[in-house]
This record gives C-alpha cells, structure tokens and sequence, in this order.
C-alpha cells in the first residue's frame, strides 16, 4: 500500500469519524428545529392575538360550542374570565373557541384562524371578522361550514345578552360562501324570537346538558 | 336586485333556460306532460372542483354522476326535468337559480357531496333564512306577525328573498326527503337541517340541498354505491310532495 493511499485512507477514517461524533448533535438540532415548528402556531398567536384581559373580567361557566361527533356541535362548560363589556367578552369566547378544543377532532373553526375584529352595532348586529385562514382552511361542505357558522353564532348567543344576528366578514371583505356552500352574504339569527318565523339554528336545542371542559386547559398546537 | 314576477307564464319550450349548454335534446312540447319541473343541480363544476378526496375524486364529478341518475330516474315517473349542468361547466349560483325562477311550477335539489360528516349518511337541508331588523336603528326584530315586505313597490319579488315564501314548503319537502334518505342511509337523521346553503336564497320555489358524507372514503366506488339509494329516496320524495302533478304527469 502507498504511503499516499495511507495518508487518503486516515483523511477518511478521521473525516467519518467526524460525521459520526457531528451526527447526534445534528439530530438534536433537527429535534428541536421541529419542535419550534410545532409550537410556531401557538407563539404566533400568543403574540398576536394574546389572550384578553380586561378590569371587569370575572371567571363564569361559558357554553362553548365545539364539534360533538362528526356532525354536530354541542355546549361544553367551560371556566372562562369574561368581561362586562359585550365587546370584549365576545371576543374572549371566540378566542376560546379557537384555541381551546377539549380535542382536536372537536375543532370546529381551523387552529390558524384569527378573529381580527369584532364590531356591535346599536341594533344589536355582531360583526366577525376574520382572517383568511377561516374560509381556507374550512373543509368544504355544507355540513363542516354549517358547524363553524353554528360554533360561532352559538356560542356568542348563549353567552352575550342583547345580539340579534350575526354577520361573519373574512379580512374584512364580504365573501359570497365560507369555503362553497354557506353564504355569507346573509346574517345568521342569534336569539331569535320564538315566533319570528325564521328557521332555528340547526342542532337541537332541547338537548342543552352540556358537556364539562377542565378549567386549565393549555392551549393546544394546530391540528 | 329584482326577480321577474311570480307566476310569469312558462317561457316556450322552444327557448332553451340559461346555462343549459351539453343537455340532450328535450322532447317536443307538444310531449310535454303538465306538473312540475324539477331542477336538479349538479353544484360546483369547471374549475370549481368542490372537495377533494384522497383518490383524487372531485365533487363535481361525484354529483353529476348522480344528477343524471336522479334524472332518468324522475323521468320514468313522467316528470320534466332540467338540470343546471351536464357537462363540466360552472354555471354562476343565479344562473342556476334563474332555471327554477324561469318556471312556473319548480322544484330545486341542489346536490353536493361534503368533505366531512359520518360516511355513508345523507341530508337533507332547507334555506336557513334571517329575521331582518325592523329599521336599522331599532333593536326590534321583525316577527312572522309583522313580516318584511318581499316585494318592491313595483309588484316585484326581491331576489335575495325570492325563497321567503317557500321556506315552509321547503322546509316540508326537507324533511319528506330527509324521511326517505334516512330509510338508506343508515345513521342518517330523522329531520331535515336548516342552513345557510349558498344558492337557495333566490329560489322561488321550493328548494333543498342534498349532501352526501363524504368524499373523503377510502374507496371512490362507495361513492358510486350511494348513487341508487340517492336516486330512490329524490325519486320518492318527488312523487309524495307533489302527488297530483305526479298523476297528472303519468296521463
């Protein structure tokens, strides 16, 4: 053997041994790079859209409406602080219910949705206003879109006395359909009179046991 | 936006209703039984796939399928019908509802196949319309004793709440269909749903939207299976929600 194939051969043996001392601390890396990924969802919302607060906040048992099965929504209990004011309350429940699912088979609206504002009118008109990601990421149908429209209406009508409908904007535009079926050029009733003649928001009403939602709950990654 | 006025005289059969491109030929008028026409709607198409299934299956496709099945079924029993599509094309939602509107005596079934839901279930929804505020500035709803006016001054129907005076034949007609579909498709409920469903709004006439769960099987020849059941239940549901244009339609 040459001494210049011995001298290429040590370059080698001392190149792999490298590589393997170097790999672990580059699976390490990729193991953390991923669990960043993971967790991107959950930081990009703490920073923008943090959890609301405000002086009148008092912990009360919420409804919060949540996927029960495949094709239904159902209350579930849940503690929350919640303000006085409409407004604010009524955002703290739609933060819930985007980022607080007891499962995420039970998530109704998609986990990178964002309610970028939320409007009262004086004649009790709610406005919804939210991102992109709500009419996108929807899966589209009929029923999946009727569960985030029922999710939404739902929990602000059992929760936030005095609104009369609903209207849902996404980035602030009018669409015609949330992903395709459900218009969104209307307004969805919420509290409807017994004898206003409109048809009832679907699900059944005279089922209202709901379902008990641990308190502290950490706020779950995106599906 | 203003709707032509209710009960306009059926156009002549000679003038074909918009959006009608790739439909076989109609039998002459002459052939035409009376009773009512049903639209059926073969929702998305062109470049509006509707969902995705994870063999590559699109909606659109699925409910053409199924359309034309409904068809050759309804057909059999003696009555007209019109679909909004039977090609790959993507009439707008108003030109679908137009079909209906242009007809005197109408039935609309729009057909969608949905991405979620129970699979093997089918149902049956209504238009899920709003109680309109009584003035802008009053928290006052409007109740069915002091219902808004649907009609401009002009005599009119106002598009967007063409379907106000059909809710509850519609509502009806949701849940006959809802009763037969529950009979096949197991696990299915007893009632029909009312929903915000795009297109119903401007029916004038009763309208419901079928939905099948969902794309999503493992095997896109489930979805061909339901096509039979499907056909029975609208078939059936035709014949007893409207019973004696049925008849009259068989003479």
């Amino acid at each position: 053997m040459s001494r210049n194939l011995k001298i290429t051969l040590a370059i080698l043996a001392v190149a792999v041994a490298i590589g393997l001392i170097s790999l672990g601390g580059l699976r390490g890396r990729i193991q953390r790079l991923a669990q960043s990924q993971t967790s991107e969802e959950q930081a990009r919302r703490e920073v923008l859209a943090p959890p609301i607060s405000t002086p009148t906040d008092v912990t009360v048992t919420a409804r919060v409406y949540w996927a029960a099965g495949p094709d239904r929504t159902a209350p579930f209990e849940v503690k929350l602080p919640l303000s006085a004011d409409p407004v604010q309350r009524s955002k703290q429940l739609l933060h819930a219910l985007v980022t607080n699912p007891p499962t995420p088979d039970q998530r109704t609206i998609p986990a990178d949705a964002e309610l970028l504002g939320f409007y009262i009118l004086p004649d009790g008109t709610a406005i919804a206003d939210f991102s992109d990601a709500l009419a996108s990421k929807t899966p589209s149908g009929i029923l999946s879109e009727q569960m985030a429209v029922d999710s939404i209406a739902r929990t602000l009508e059992d929760n936030v006395p005095g609104l009369h409908r609903l209207k849902l904007l996404i980035h602030g535009q009018e669409m015609d359909t949330l992903a395709g079926h459900v218009d969104l050029t209307g307004f969805f009733d919420l509290n409807p009179p017994a004898n206003s003649g409109a048809a009832p928001l679907p699900g059944n009403r005279t089922t209202p046991q709901p379902m008990t939602v641990p308190a502290t709950r950490p706020t779950r990654p995106s599906q | 936006m203003l709707l032509a006025q209710q009960n306009t005289p059926e156009p002549p059969s000679s003038q074909q209703p918009p959006m009608q491109q790739g439909l076989p030929a109609q039998p002459p008028p002459a052939a035409l039984p009376p009773g009512p026409v049903i639209v059926l709607d073969p929702a998305h198409g062109g470049t509006d796939p509707g969902a995705r299934g994870p063999s590559g299956t699109v909606e659109k496709d699925i409910v053409l399928q199924y359309a034309r099945t409904v068809r050759a079924g309804l057909e059999r029993q003696g009555y007209r019908v019109v679909m909004t599509r039977n090609d790959d094309s993507n009439p707008s939602h108003d030109d679908r509802t137009a079909i209906a509107d242009n007809h005197r005596d109408a039935i609309f079934i729009t057909l969608h196949v949905s991405s979620t839901g129970t699979i093997g279930t089918a149902r049956a929804y209504y238009c899920l319309l709003s109680s309109p505020l009584a003035s802008p500035a009053s928290s006052t709803v409007v109740t069915a004793g002091n219902p808004p006016p649907t009609l401009a001054p002009s005599g009119l129907t106002m598009w967007d709440d063409a379907q106000r005076p059909y809710h509850d034949a519609s509502h009806r007609l949701a849940d006959v269909l809802q009763g037969q579909l529950a009979q096949l498709f197991s696990g299915s409920p007893r009632a029909s749903t009312g929903a915000a469903v795009a297109g119903l709004r401007a029916v004038a006439a009763p309208a419901v939207a079928v939905e099948i769960s969902s794309i999503s099987v493992p095997d896109a020849t489930s979805l061909a299976a339901m096509t039979a059941p499907l056909a029975t239940s609208i078939v059936k549901t035709i014949v007893l929600f409207h019973p004696v244009n049925s008849v009259a339609a068989r003479q």
